[in-house]
């Protein structure tokens, strides 16, 4: 088995160009798509017609008291080409008493911009009646009893979330590539005979298959992993602390993808038509499974159940659960049973499909 | 030593081997010989434990390889008519990883490898990736590989397709040379009949999946005893010269040769006349006429009514 193992290592080392490209390629996309992971900052857009210029800047020094968004003044003229010209989605426009949004185009972060203009507007306000109503007194905002009500999922921002769904989605995305170009390497050891020549040696066909499948194995394995200590180290992208559930739910998903790997080579005869299939296949299944985008922005059923039958879909549930949320193995344990099941299904058929072909 | 009896493959509709039964003494060098889609590789693929026959039986030493193929597994040679080697590894490289799967280690491989590299004349190539390659020399690494562990039984498929005569005079000098010093037994497949001639002790012919003769060069071509080759050489050929050819009482075979015609006839028939007089009427001017002795070519012609490469 280690023959074939250490064999298929030394292919690679004479030829790495294929999984060198695939994991330069994982990196820019993230890090073009992702910018540095978590540090994204939303900048509003803001004007007033009503407000002088002194108070305007009061309320922007009031709205600018938080880290996730910057409040930037701009002349309504400037802020409406730019809408026009698609450059940002909405701007705040800010009267003494509320607020209104210009909006160009919908995006997931009004809502979460809105929230905190309401309530920066809102606690303002209620200090300035206040005020009012005691004109004689100074009055300050001083919570004494503070109730602080927040989901797991709360605490999480969109750009947050938004971060890990490009970091471990177009990381999965390459990794697939990866993987299943790799595996080509049997559909085509199978035509040049050198499979052949293998199968009449001593060796086992078990140990053949063994030593073929831990190498690709492998290669998924490290391909993801550099990704993601390269996220780690150098974009200081935050993987929280369950490394545990990150490392197992990486390996059910390589194992089920090296698997649907098996099955492919299996179903597809030869190696020029694998190179149409898996371009297909793995764009489809990260189309599919959220690699692209967020799952929650598809309505219609039938594409949310499809994504259910691709192991990107779970990898990425159990890789989010454990990052985003600390979920330890005991929460991920459905999408990572998933994987594995799936891993064990298209193994079997994959084997079985591939050696009645002879 | 290897024993086959009543060998048969059948793909969906197609049989590809039917009913062969053939036998390798230990130190025998023995020749499959047919045209191309004969069965041959068929064959071998099922000596070799690649393929599963549909039916009969394969005894090496005395023991089933159907039932247990890791008896002959380790003391085969396979050279298959492709080129069954990683082109990106090194000629070295390919040939260490081939002798690690048959158990050699350190000091043994190495010495293994040096050795084979010099009996297939690529010492100073060795270092060298195998796609850098002429086709002569990918076909002797292919062959190096097959010998890492020195086989008791080397079977090859169609060895010398497609090289150049240098690099396919070498091997050929090599398996005899193999055969004669080192007592291999070889089983060598070929649609070329002077490398069976060459190199053969006995010899099994195939067509259309079935054994049609067998038996050393002499005795298959004692068959053709009571015959005799003629070779017409023509200055152009014609269409009805070859028809009348054909239909002449006398003549029992004729298929068109290099530069003429080559025809089968019964010993001590006077057809020189016949054939001049028929080549004036079909204004055929004739060159030459040879009298050949037979060949293995001439005995396949006979059985079959066909050339062997055709």
């Amino acid at each position: 088995m280690f023959t074939v193992f250490n064999l298929q290592w030394l292919r690679l080392k004479r030829e790495p160009a294929i999984a060198v490209m695939f994991l330069v390629m994982s990196v820019l996309f993230v890090f073009f798509m992702a910018g540095t992971g978590g540090q994204k900052v939303l900048t509003v857009q803001t004007f007033s017609d009503d407000l002088s210029e002194s108070q305007t800047e009061e309320w922007i020094d009031r709205l600018n008291e938080t880290d996730a968004f910057v409040f930037e003044i701009q002349d309504r003229a400037t802020i409406e080409k730019q809408i026009q010209m698609n450059q940002v989605a909405f701007a705040l426009e800010l009267n003494e008493d509320n607020y209104k949004y210009l909006v160009g185009q919908d995006s997931q972060f009004l809502m979460a911009a809105n929230q905190h203009v309401e309530k920066v507007y809102r606690s303002h306000l209620k200090i300035a009646e206040v005020n009012k109503q005691f004109p004689d007194n100074e009055v300050i905002q001083k919570e004494f009893i503070g109730i602080e009500s927040r989901s797991l999922e709360g605490v999480i921002s969109n750009s947050e979330e938004s971060s890990a769904n490009v970091i471990t989605g177009m990381t999965l995305y390459f990794s697939v590539f990866t993987i299943l170009f790799g595996l080509m390497n049997i559909a085509v050891e199978k035509r040049s005979g050198t499979w052949d020549r293998l199968i009449s040696t001593p060796l086992k066909k078990s140990q053949i298959y063994t030593g073929q499948l831990l190498h690709h194995f492998s290669i998924g394995i490290l391909q993801i992993g550099i990704c993601f200590f390269i996220f780690y180290q150098f974009f200081n992208y935050n993987f929280g602390t369950q490394y545990l559930s990150i490392v197992v739910s990486i390996l059910a998903f390589v194992f089920a993808v090296v698997s649907l790997g098996m099955l492919i080579i299996s179903i597809v005869r030869s190696p020029q038509q694998l190179q149409a299939v898996i371009p297909i296949t793995a764009t489809g299944m990260a189309m599919l499974g959220g690699a692209f985008w967020p799952l929650e922005i598809v309505s219609n059923n039938i594409l949310l159940g499809l994504a259910r039958i691709t192991p990107i879909y779970f990898g990425m549930d159990a890789l989010k659960g454990a990052i985003l949320y600390n979920q330890g193995i005991g929460e991920i344990l459905q999408p990572i049973s998933i994987l594995l099941l799936m891993g064990v299904l298209f193994m079997g058929m994959g084997l079985n499909l591939m050696e009645s072909k002879k | 030593m290897l024993q086959v009896d009543d060998l048969r493959k059948k793909f969906k509709s197609t049989t590809a081997v039917d009913g062969v039964n053939l036998y390798l003494n230990e130190g025998e060098s023995v020749g499959l010989l047919g045209p191309n889609g004969a069965g041959k590789s068929t064959t071998i693929s099922m000596i070799s434990t690649l393929l599963r026959p549909t039916g009969g039986e394969i005894h090496f030493k005395g023991v089933d390889v159907l039932k247990k193929p890791e008896v002959i597994r380790p003391v085969l040679g396979v050279v298959p008519q492709e080129i069954a080697l990683y082109e990106e590894l090194t000629a070295i490289e390919n040939m260490k990883f081939f002798g690690k799967t048959y158990g050699l280690s350190g000091e043994n491989l190495k010495n293994k490898v040096a050795e084979v590299l010099e009996l297939v004349g690529l010492t100073d190539r060795g270092k060298d990736r195998v796609k850098e390659f002429s086709g002569g020399m990918k076909r002797r690494i292919n062959m190096a590989v097959a010998l890492m562990h020195d086989p008791v039984l080397l079977i090859m498929d169609e060895p010398t397709v497609g090289i150049d005569p240098q690099s396919r005079n070498y091997i050929l000098e090599m398996v005899r040379d193999l055969n004669k010093t080192k007592n291999m037994t070889i089983l060598y497949t070929s649609h070329y009949m002077e490398e069976v001639e060459r190199l053969c002790d006995r010899v099994y012919i195939m067509d259309h999946g079935q054994i049609i003769a067998s038996g050393t060069q002499e005795e298959l071509k004692s068959i053709l005893s009571s015959e005799e080759t003629l070779l017409i050489e023509v200055q152009e050929k014609s269409a009805d010269f070859i028809k009348k050819l054909s239909v002449h009482p006398s003549i029992q075979q004729v298929v068109e040769a290099n530069g003429g015609y080559k025809v089968i006839t019964a010993k001590g028939e006077d057809l020189f006349s016949d054939i001049f007089n028929l080549a004036k009427s079909n204004q055929v001017k004739i060159r030459g006429v040879h009298v050949q002795t037979p060949t293995l070519e001439d005995v396949f012609l006979h059985m079959t009514g066909r050339k062997l490469r055709d």
